[in-house]
């Protein structure tokens, strides 16, 4: 699904990113990125999802190097790649209705289509019924399942989360890595950067570890899936 | 998933030319809505291309009713031979059967040597000084109409060069310096006017590009939510290109109020400055189908600040 070879980035003043870089997240596969702040977590979801572009290296989604993809290309690339934030990129003064079915209405699809799918997708994060409501209105928690929701409303073949239990308790915390492993079970692949170690500790996926833009962690499935 | 699919939408074709249509009528009428929330900078904005595009508009119809005026003053030139003074009546009828049957020619008045000294008489106010005279010094004229291809300038003239021709024709006078001096002078105005409004135009697509780019700054971040989300640049410029046509509409259709306003206004004023002239014209303002075309050009000068703007800012803003 993911598949990273030699990937460095430098950001434009020389400051290293991300050093030869390799990894691969198999399809229908769920696994942790951690590492300190500033280990390079985010910059390699930007990567994936074409928001920064690698100095060097291949970086291949779907069997696609993405390093040298188009401009107008861009956007149906995002469309395949559902993305959690920590600060959740939601739209203020649009209804919760309007947030989720964004992806939607941008793929076109027809009013009686986005109603049936965002109804849907609230239902699965447990905010159904509150489509009218604003997300001012509605706690960090819930605000934080909005753009769940609407990362998985498009159901797309991968799902990227940055920090998504950064700013939620322990136990609101377990409960949407627990949503996140619902949508692996119907097989959407799943990375989440994460610095919550305990949490991960507690599941008992692969872990990917970055430590000054270098992977540290999970060699041994690196080896095993570059030879495939 | 096959890996050519990663640029593929997920809706056959024909559901999206649908939605492409439907899409299209929602941005619409969604940036209709837009402005109509924010009535007050939205009619300051507007009010702003109205006045600006009235003014080019106003120069328009001044320039129509010159054109207007100045052509039935043309079609009316006439000229006048003057006939030799030892020519016999019998000679000036035979003159005057001959130069009927030229096609350039609509219409011939005969003045007798007696009827233009009596006119002479009484127009003049030397009718006293006149009668002192022993004979009449006054000739026979012989006032041509041209036809109406020959009521220009150019034919006129040539006309006249061909009736001097005529062995009882002393002279003829063309008095249409005046008409060329008039036609020059309207052709100042055009010019003037497409300068004017070449400026004003250009002055509208500025300040619907910079409303536009206002528009932009304010929801930047909804449009990187939207690129996150994987809009494209088409679908997230649209809603601003549709904006910069309403705008265009109602400008435009604002100058077409202002326009017919001060024409109405004007209208008895000049009504009563022609009429002592000794004419009835009547001042013309915009017709309906002027008003479609100024709708048209205005909605296109708006579409075209818009998308100069979009451009230019919507490329600037990227997730970060």
């Amino acid at each position: 699904m993911i598949r990273f070879e030699q990937v460095s980035k430098i950001y434009p003043g020389g400051q290293k990113a991300l050093t030869e870089v390799n990894f691969h997240l198999q399809r229908g596969e769920m696994a942790f990125l951690t590492g300190h702040s500033g280990a390079g977590k985010s910059t390699l979801l930007k990567l994936i999802t074409v928001i920064e572009r690698a100095s060097a290296g291949k970086v291949y989604i779907n069997g696609h190097d993405i390093a040298h993809i188009k401009r107008q290309h861009v956007p149906y690339l995002r469309r395949q790649i559902g993305m959690i934030f920590q600060s959740h990129h939601l739209l203020m003064d649009r209804s919760v209705f309007d947030n989720v079915a964004l992806p939607l209405v941008i793929e076109g699809f027809s009013l009686g289509e986005i109603r049936k799918r965002v109804a849907g997708a609230l239902d699965m994060v447990g905010l159904y019924g509150k489509e009218r409501h604003y997300p001012i209105m509605l706690s960090g928690g819930e605000q934080q399942r909005v753009g769940i929701a609407r990362a998985i409303v498009n159901k797309p073949a991968l799902l990227l989360a940055d920090e998504p239990t950064g700013n939620l308790d322990p136990k609101l915390s377990m409960d949407i890595l627990r949503l996140f492993e619902t949508f692996n079970d119907a097989g959407t692949s799943v990375l989440i950067a994460t610095h919550d170690l305990g949490l991960i500790a507690r599941m008992k996926y692969r872990t990917l570890t970055l430590r000054q833009g270098r992977m540290i962690g999970g060699e041994a499935d690196i080896v095993e899936s570059l030879s495939d | 998933m096959s890996p050519s699919s990663l640029t593929r939408s997920k809706l056959p074709l024909s559901g999206r030319i649908v939605m492409f249509f439907i899409r299209h009528i929602q941005h619409a009428t969604a940036s209709m809505g837009e402005l109509w929330r924010t009535p007050v900078s939205s009619i300051m904005t507007m009010a702003v291309l109205g006045v600006s595009l009235s003014l080019p508009a106003a120069l328009q119809v001044l320039v129509k009713n010159v054109e207007n005026i100045t052509h039935s003053w043309s079609s009316a030139a006439q000229i006048s031979l003057f006939i030799d003074g030892g020519r016999s009546e019998q000679s000036i009828q035979s003159l005057i059967a001959r130069i009927k049957v030229y096609p350039e020619i609509s219409d011939i008045k005969y003045i007798t040597r007696a009827q233009a000294l009596a006119e002479f008489q009484q127009q003049s106010g030397f009718g006293d000084a006149l009668s002192y005279l022993d004979e009449n010094p006054l000739p026979a004229v012989v006032v041509v109409t041209p036809s109406s291809r020959y009521s220009t300038p150019v034919g006129a003239r040539e006309l006249l060069a061909k009736l001097e021709q005529e062995p009882e024709v002393s002279f003829g006078r063309l008095d249409i310096e005046w008409l060329e001096k008039l036609q020059a002078l309207v052709n100042v105005l055009e010019r003037t006017v497409f300068g004017l409004a070449a400026l004003l135009i250009l002055a509208v697509v500025l300040v619907i590009g910079n409303t536009i780019r206002l528009a932009i700054m304010n929801r930047r971040n909804e449009i990187e939510v939207m690129k996150l989300v994987g809009a494209t640049e088409a679908f997230i410029q649209r809603p601003f290109l549709y904006t910069g046509i309403w705008y265009g509409v109602i400008g435009g259709t604002l100058a077409w109020l202002i326009i017919n306003l001060l024409v109405w206004f004007l209208s008895g004023a000049v009504t009563t400055f022609i009429g002592l002239y000794g004419s009835n014209m009547q001042l013309q303002s915009l017709s309906f189908s002027e008003l479609l075309q100024m709708v048209c050009a205005a909605s296109f000068l708006g579409w075209l600040g818009s998308y100069l703007s979009v451009r230019q800012h919507l490329r600037a803003i990227e997730p970060s």
